[in-house]
């Protein structure tokens, strides 16, 4: 890549920085929205949080080993599952399994498909390359299963009277409930779709920016990110395909009847 | 003749529990026993709230009863394949559900679930039928949705009885329309019964409907079947208390 000087930022730099955060706690404080607590504490996290990440990142760089690579997604996949957890827990019975096992499948899968086939590092695991697309195909298909799942319950409740009258002539569980795994699996892919229309005319992507700013020729950048995308968009789709294909059966019994 | 017609749908000792918001089980259906016979129209009348939706999502099994059981010709409905077993026992809910689409969509809709052709518009027994329920033909191509509520009942039946089922499931199937609609669906209905000889069950609280349609009859009353035989002597006779208080003030409960 042809890097040229990069800004680096000096300690001091980062504290003028943080002065804009401290700038918007005043305000908060000020203003008496009584936020300033909540930004302070969020923003020491983060702080915390990336710093962190970025000692384990360059130590993995440095290792190039397998293996640590593999425990850096293990613990970004348990992560995203976490938080799909707190947010659908109730939504979608048996749902730990289902989800686990569509994710790790979509996105596994996309992953490799990318690695091998498109991006082509040496080592094939090369982590400076893996974690990243991994980090933002897991990010987005999480936020897809999400919407997949959410939608689907939302559907099924709403729609137990058209369910019902399809079963009732005679229709498979899987029949009956067509119209609201299409409804879900679209609103799944809504945002990717959505995202990708506006992309460079409204905004300039995160990824792209990050390496034009660390000197990467933008249209090397642009590659990449049409790269991500394409990626992106493939996972989402995979995984919420899988995870309705499944989450579908929660809500009926083997006998084609609406589970209560 | 509606002479004694063979024995179709079995109810036998049926019963039916649910939980109640404090988790606590309450009985919806209890030991209910009842036949069903070929071209017979059996109409169970009783309070809203009284087990009688219930009653039938059980015989198609859309649910399961908690105990007894349900036969189809001497075998117990569990020992069907679900799917054929809704084929024979058809169900025309009390809100019926019109798919989106031309009223011939919606009638070709049960033939696709099932993975057979589904018969044209000018098929000569979608015609029979369409006639029999007083559905022109002319309207097959309009949407489905467009229809008057009465219209949207018929084609609800026409659609349930295209695939040939033995027996006929109907929840209160003239809870939305008015007196005179009333009476020409139940003649519709009276005239598919005999001509098919659908084992034919009704659930309402429509007195009037029951009156002019029943060949048998029976009062549902807190999930347990009160009284049950021929529709004049109950009307006439009413035995138990809860029947003659159903029956008392006629000009209030029919709309």
């Amino acid at each position: 890549m042809a890097a040229k000087e990069i800004v680096e930022l000096a300690p001091l730099n980062l504290l003028w920085a943080y002065g804009a955060l401290l700038l918007a706690a005043a305000l908060a404080w000020q203003r008496r929205i009584g936020q300033a607590r909540d930004l302070l504490w969020g923003s020491l996290r983060m702080v915390l949080q990336l710093l962190a990440v970025g000692y384990a990142l360059r130590w993995i760089f440095a290792a190039r080993h397998p293996l640590p690579t593999l425990l850096m997604l293990l613990v970004m996949g348990g992560f995203a599952l976490q938080i799909m957890a707190g947010r659908l827990r109730h939504k979608l019975p048996g749902f730990y399994r289902i989800i686990s096992l569509s994710l790790f499948a979509g996105c596994g899968g996309i992953t490799l498909y990318f690695c091998l086939l498109v991006v082509v590092p040496t080592p094939w695991y090369e982590p400076r390359y893996l974690i990243p697309l991994a980090g933002m195909i897991i990010g987005n298909s999480i936020n897809g299963a999400c919407l997949a799942v959410e939608r689907l319950a939302a559907e099924m409740t709403e729609r137990q009277a058209e369910i019902e009258t399809a079963l009732s002539l005679g229709a498979s569980s899987r029949q009956a409930c067509q119209e609201p795994l299409r409804n879900a699996f679209r609103a799944a892919l809504l945002p990717t779709v959505n995202t990708m229309a506006a992309m460079g005319v409204v905004s300039l992507p995160g990824m792209m920016t990050g390496q034009i700013l660390s000197g990467t020729d933008p249209l090397i950048a642009v590659k990449y990110q049409i790269t991500i995308m394409c990626a992106i968009v493939g996972s989402v789709a995979l995984s919420s395909t899988l995870l309705l294909l499944q989450g579908y059966r929660a809500y009926f019994t083997d006998a084609h009847q609406l589970r209560y | 003749m509606v002479a004694a017609g063979e024995s179709v749908l079995q109810l036998d000792g049926l019963g039916k529990t649910r939980l109640n918001e404090q988790g606590k089980e309450i009985a919806v259906l209890r030991d209910v026993d009842l036949t069903l016979q070929a071209g017979r129209i059996t109409v169970v009348i009783g309070p809203s709230g009284g087990g009688k939706s219930t009653l039938i999502r059980l015989l198609n099994r859309l649910e399961e009863p908690s105990s007894g059981q349900v036969l189809l010709n001497g075998r117990d409905i569990r020992h069907y394949d679900p799917l054929q077993l809704r084929r024979k026992v058809a169900l025309v809910a009390q809100k019926p559900f019109i798919f989106c689409g031309t009223v011939l969509d919606n009638l070709q809709r049960p033939f696709t679930f099932q993975g057979e052709t589904p018969p044209a518009a000018d098929d000569p027994q979608l015609q029979e039928l369409l006639a029999l329920c007083q559905l022109s033909r002319d309207w097959l191509q309009r949407d489905a949705r467009s229809l008057s509520v009465g219209q949207q009942q018929r084609l609800c039946l026409v659609r349930s009885l295209a695939t040939g089922p033995e027996v006929l499931l109907l929840d209160e199937p003239t809870s939305a329309l008015d007196r005179p609609t009333v009476v020409s669906l139940a003649g519709s209905l009276r005239e598919a019964c005999h001509k098919w000889r659908l084992a034919v069950l009704l659930v309402t609280h429509d007195l009037h409907l029951a009156k002019i349609i029943a060949d048998q009859l029976a009062y549902l009353e807190d999930g347990r079947i009160l009284e049950q035989g021929l529709p004049a002597e109950l009307f006439a006779r009413p035995r138990s208390e809860a029947l003659k208080g159903f029956l008392a003030p006629p000009a209030r409960r029919q709309d």
